[in-house]
């Protein structure tokens, strides 16, 4: 159904994204501005890879399959067969406006313009190009080969057609898709705000500790992983940003003001898992949990 | 058999290294600091699982029905005689375990008493009272605390050394773990009777400070809120956003199916009560939340019909 797309950005996402579309043995050129980020790409796909047949889930001939199918290209114009175009750039908005209205340039009329994000409105992406009907938010969750999850974003311009050849395209990568209106958060990351909010509001207010919260999240509620866990796993500083700019772009809605202990911990540099200490404290070789009984 | 020996195992249990109540007890210490008095203040009479006349203890339930049931089928499980009193709605006999009775009023000699009414304060309000004057000022008092705090409970009865609050929901009484929140009155040896207790139905002890909501709870129904102020903006269908929330970020349940599980009219209470609590705009309750909670099942096929379901 699809045979070339385009993958805009080689970074974590464009790179994840990139795989999925070569397992489906679809043909996918891979953009970035030079190629040490693009050798970089193709590396850490192939050690993804290389993971998957250690598991015994894919053979080596399969994996030579896949590679075979991503393309780097450094050269815009070189991607003018494209039929589908995923834009995985940095989170600016005018660095993807940009990168969209060159690449409506380049390929046929009436391509779908996808733009992956997850706290920029796909309607301001979309506001300058030429037909910002073909535009729509495609929300990937990483790491994109394994999470199962696509948010559709309908734009406030998005057409009918844009937002159905997505909806396909999603569920031919193998994806499941909910289709979202633009609003700040989509669904997953507005709908899990106060799972971070409500932990630190309790632990702020001396109602319970770090470790009985992150515990009774996960032997009561059932949660894989408590809230603080969590939040040290993906960084108190890019949780951090995600509540602030939803709490700027909901035009400072109280439900999603961040917390001052997020902000007393950015500022000293206590960030999570990446610097060895967040709300827990980690081995810096092992990077495994110390367990300090009593301290919260 | 005595009482006596029906004892000795649960404290048992409650001292196993894998189950030990000092953890929960030493976590809940920094916790205690701001609000919680010193335990020991007066001679308070010891409260634990009474030593009665009957060999098997009596588990006292009262509140709303289904949850009584579970917890009903739970207790009986572990050997506990379980008397219903005042549930409402009375389950079905047929679906009551065989050493649950009903009592028309409060055991004399219940070993513990369980209220798990959630949102009708009048109704706690009148069994809480009708079990204090009813049971030994030995036996503890474990009443759901989750629309009321567990010390405004307490200040409406006698044995105010006896009552702590928990968290009592659907589902609940098969968690491994239990929050429980102590009150400005409870003296040690309550907590003792109440972690003994709950050890023996197999759940560890939490224990945390007396708020309503207290921790999953609160955390659970702000979730469910925010859901539901999505769905009102017309952010995306009710399907979707559970389906979003299980795949993108895997959480157990979907909100709105956990809000079923939970029951809507319980998040709505819970959500009520953290409003009126904090009287913080971030607690508001979303109001398509609360006719959901009213309109029952009729909010799903409402929302699926409608023309602009995106």
């Amino acid at each position: 159904m699809f045979k070339y797309i385009a993958v805009i950005g080689a970074g974590t996402m464009g790179a994840g994204i990139a795989q999925v579309v070569a397992q489906m043995k679809c043909d996918v050129y891979l953009y970035d501005v030079n190629d040490t980020l693009l050798r970089r790409a193709v590396e850490r796909i192939k050690a993804d890879l290389k993971r998957a047949v250690q598991k015994g889930l894919m053979t080596p001939e399969e994996v030579l399959a896949v590679l075979d199918h991503i393309r780097p290209k450094t050269h815009l114009p070189d991607m003018s067969p494209a039929e589908f175009v995923i834009e995985a750039v940095t989170e600016d908005l005018r660095v993807k406006r940009d990168m969209l209205r060159r690449m409506e340039e380049v390929v046929k009329q009436g391509v779908v313009l996808a733009t992956n994000t997850s706290s920029i409105p796909v309607t301001a992406i979309a506001a300058g190009l030429k037909q910002p009907s073909k535009v729509v938010g495609m929300h990937f969750f990483n790491p994109a080969p394994i999470m199962k999850l696509v948010e559709v974003v309908r734009g406030d311009r998005t057409s009918d057609d844009t937002l159905k050849t997505t909806v396909d395209f999603a569920s031919f990568l193998g994806k499941t898709s909910v289709t979202v209106k633009d609003t700040p958060g989509f669904i997953v990351n507005r709908v899990a705000r106060p799972y971070y909010g409500e932990a630190l509001r309790i632990v702020g207010e001396n109602l319970a500790t770090v470790d009985q919260v992150d515990r009774i999240a996960r032997e009561v509620a059932g949660f894989a992983m408590g809230p603080f866990e969590l939040m040290d796993l993906i960084g108190i500083d890019v949780n951090l940003s995600v509540t602030q700019s939803m709490y700027d772009q909901f035009g400072g809605e109280p439900r999603y003001r961040p917390h001052p202990i997020q902000k007393r911990m950015v500022d000293a540099g206590k960030l999570g898992r990446k610097t060895n200490e967040g709300f827990y404290r980690y081995d810096e070789f092992s990077k495994k949990r110390i367990d300090e009984p009593g301290r919260s | 058999m005595t009482s006596n020996k029906e004892r000795t195992p649960a404290r048992g249990v409650a001292k196993a290294p894998k189950r030990k109540e000092p953890a929960g007890k030493k976590k809940a210490a920094p916790a205690a600091r701001p609000v919680r008095t010193t335990p020991s203040k007066a001679p308070t009479p010891e409260v634990k699982p009474r030593a009665s006349a009957t060999a098997i203890p009596v588990l006292l339930l009262s509140g709303e029905g289904s949850l009584a049931l579970e917890y009903a089928v739970a207790a009986a499980a572990k050997g506990y005689a379980v008397h219903l009193w005042n549930v409402d709605p009375l389950p079905a006999k047929s679906a009551l375990p065989q050493q649950a009775s009903i009592v028309a009023t409060p055991t004399a000699n219940a070993a513990v008493a369980l209220e798990v009414t959630i949102s009708d304060r009048a109704a706690k309000q009148r069994n809480v009272k009708a079990l204090d004057s009813a049971l030994p000022t030995t036996s503890p008092i474990i009443s759901s605390s989750l629309t009321v705090t567990a010390v405004e409970q307490a200040s409406w009865i006698v044995g105010k050394h006896r009552l702590v609050g928990c968290a009592a929901l659907p589902t609940y009484a098969s968690k491994l773990t239990v929050e429980v929140a102590p009150t400005v009155f409870s003296p040690r040896q309550t907590l003792e009777a109440v972690g003994a207790f709950y050890a023996s139905l197999g759940q560890r002890m939490e224990l945390v400070q007396d708020r309503v909501g207290l921790v999953s709870a609160r955390i659970i129904c702000q979730l469910i809120n925010e859901a539901a102020f999505a769905l009102q903006e017309d952010v995306a269908r009710p399907e979707d956003v559970d389906t979003a929330m299980q795949l993108g970020v895997n959480y157990p349940h979907g909100p709105f199916a956990w809000a079923d599980i939970l029951g809507m009219r319980n998040v709505v209470a819970i959500l009520q009560a953290l409003h009126a609590d904090y009287a913080e705009e971030r607690y508001r309750v979303s109001p398509l939340l609360r006719q959901m909670a009213l309109g029952g099942e009729w909010w799903r096929r409402q929302l699926e019909q409608s023309p602009k379901g995106m």
